[in-house]
């Protein structure tokens, strides 16, 4: 079907407005839109740790009752000794000895697991040498822990519902915080455009006010002032989307690093955050818009 | 109905004992009955804080009355949906005397803009413009600023703004106060050329010679009443 030719008058209209009108404001619009990038940045920090978090989390459900984590640099020998102890001990099942080397072919599994690829960006990763304790019984969980806990070759002990429990307050925190600073910051940013637009709104008032007169309709006057605050939205929405590609290759194996499991997120992810970024964007823009405009048009009769 | 098309001998602007009170208790109109006929060229007289303001502000539906009705073409504006109050408007051509034009957009753009505004099509906008300014005399200049003109020639042009939609009134605040005699009678004679050729028109003026030398219909206000209502008058208060 043919679009109506009034309403690409319409759209032309408003576009080539709200262009001009973002032109005209530019100082105040360039500063709405560094408010909108500085939020947006957040919320794509906050989306991708979190989904990263999340991502560990489902992880962690998935391995052994009682991991240790060994110092550097232990002899063969000391390992065996340690691996047979262990074996020993009440409630245990089987003890495995997990190299550094075949830590990461784990983590490579995993992602291969999920259908991704692994991308470190070419930086070298260490993961710990571990020894891992499946038990017939897991209430024998906290024995083997209390039992490896003391020894010299051990650096630190976690049984899955520990390190469950540690990620899941982790992530708790993060999305409390994250979520309560996205909102401060979300306020400031909508009371940052509700601004601009008022400033466009008082400085073309002598214009609404003849637009008003020689009978435009409430849409000719109202909506280039909100696709002016879109086109704040959207271009704040667009360097963040930039800004987040940059980064999107160093944040993975930092990830990594980091909570030494598949912390990291997918490509494909990728493709979310952009989405989330832009709709945000465009919503926030129209939202402070629409209240600065909507404002002043219910000031006429 | 989206216009103002009057039924005949419908009056074409009726006001039905209307007052307008503002929220502090100032009250601007009382007790205003009035009828114009279509086609009919009426003075609105009074001194400053008569409600002749008000008047105006009522019949563009920028106001509503708090008391009575308004009828333009036997419609009452207070029942017109917000959404379309934009279509009364185009049948109603308002001009001031500040001229209020566009100060950034020549007298060609002036006049288009009203047409942009309201959705024209580039056609349209390409065949009226040219005619409203010949119609004001103003071919000449079209090209001009705001800036570039004299007051008649500003007047000139918010004339044929007024006029791009066809109106079936022409509503025009002191269109003379801010002009030299000989100016405002040149304009008085346009907007007498315009009312000749049907539209409706209201004329608030202080200006005494014009509105005795024309002995037209002379509504007076005071104190936002209706003191005298006088065809063929002369100016005088009370």
């Amino acid at each position: 079907m043919a679009p109506d030719v009034g309403f690409l008058r319409f759209l032309g209209f408003t576009m080539v407005r709200a262009g001009q009108g973002f032109w005209r404001n530019r100082m105040m619009s360039l500063a709405a839109t560094a408010t909108v990038i500085l939020m947006l940045v957040l919320l794509s920090g906050l989306a991708i740790v979190l989904a990263g978090l999340n991502s560990g989390l489902s992880y962690i459900e998935s391995k052994v009752g009682v991991t240790a984590r060994l110092v550097d640099g232990l002899e063969t020998t000391a390992i065996g000794a340690l691996v047979d102890e262990v074996s020993a001990l009440p409630g245990v099942e089987l003890v495995e000895y997990v190299s550094p080397e075949m830590a990461m072919e784990r983590l490579e599994q995993a992602y291969a697991d999920r259908g991704q690829v692994l991308d470190t960006g070419g930086a070298a990763i260490s993961l710990y040498a571990s020894i891992e304790v499946a038990l017939t019984d897991p209430s024998a969980a906290a024995a083997v822990g209390d039992a490896l806990r003391d020894r010299d070759e051990v650096e630190v002990i976690t049984t899955r519902q520990e390190q469950y429990d540690k990620l899941l307050g982790v992530t708790n925190v993060v999305r409390l915080a994250g979520l309560s600073a996205m909102v401060l910051v979300g306020l400031t940013v909508v009371f940052m455009i509700v601004n601009t637009i008022r400033i466009a709104v008082f400085s073309r008032s002598r214009e609404i006010e003849i637009m008003r007169l020689v009978g435009a309709s409430d849409a000719f006057i109202r909506w280039p002032f909100i696709v002016e605050g879109m086109l704040c939205g959207l271009i704040g929405a667009l360097v963040t989307v930039l800004l987040v590609a940059f980064v999107w290759g160093p944040i993975q194996p930092l990830l990594i690093e980091i909570f030494q499991m598949p912390t990291a997120v997918g490509a494909q992810f990728y493709t979310v955050v952009a989405v989330l970024i832009v709709s945000v964007g465009l919503t926030v823009g129209m939202l402070g818009s629409w209240i600065s405009v909507r404002a002043h048009l219910a000031s006429g009769a | 109905m989206s216009g103002l098309a009057a039924t005949a001998g419908e009056p074409i602007i009726r006001l039905v004992d209307v007052a307008v009170t503002y929220p502090n208790g100032k009250t601007a109109l009382t007790n205003v009955d009035l009828e114009v006929g279509r086609g009919d060229f009426i003075f609105l007289v009074g001194p400053s804080g008569a409600g002749k303001s008000t008047l105006i502000r009522l019949l563009v539906r920028e106001q509503v009355a708090t008391h009575g009705r308004v009828y333009l073409a036997g419609r009452d504006v207070a029942r017109i949906s917000r959404a379309q109050v934009h279509r009364i408007r185009r049948r109603i051509g308002v001009v001031f005397q500040d001229f209020r034009l566009l100060p950034n957009k020549t007298v060609r753009e002036n006049v288009a803009f009203a047409l942009e505004v309201t959705g024209a099509p580039l056609s349209e906008i390409r065949h009226r413009v040219p005619r409203l300014l010949s119609l004001v005399g103003l071919e000449g200049q079209s090209e001009q600023l705001p800036a570039q003109l004299s007051g008649g020639e500003q007047q000139r042009a918010a004339i044929a703004r007024a006029l791009v939609h066809d109106p079936a009134i022409l509503i025009a605040d002191e269109p003379t106060g801010n002009l030299d005699p000989v100016t405002g009678w040149e304009i008085v004679q346009l907007l007498l050329e315009i009312n000749a050729l049907g539209t409706t028109l209201v004329m608030a003026t202080h200006n005494q010679e014009i509105v005795t030398a024309l002995r037209r219909r002379v509504v007076a206000l005071e104190d936002g009443r209706i003191v005298r209502d006088e065809l063929g008058a002369a100016y005088r208060r009370g």
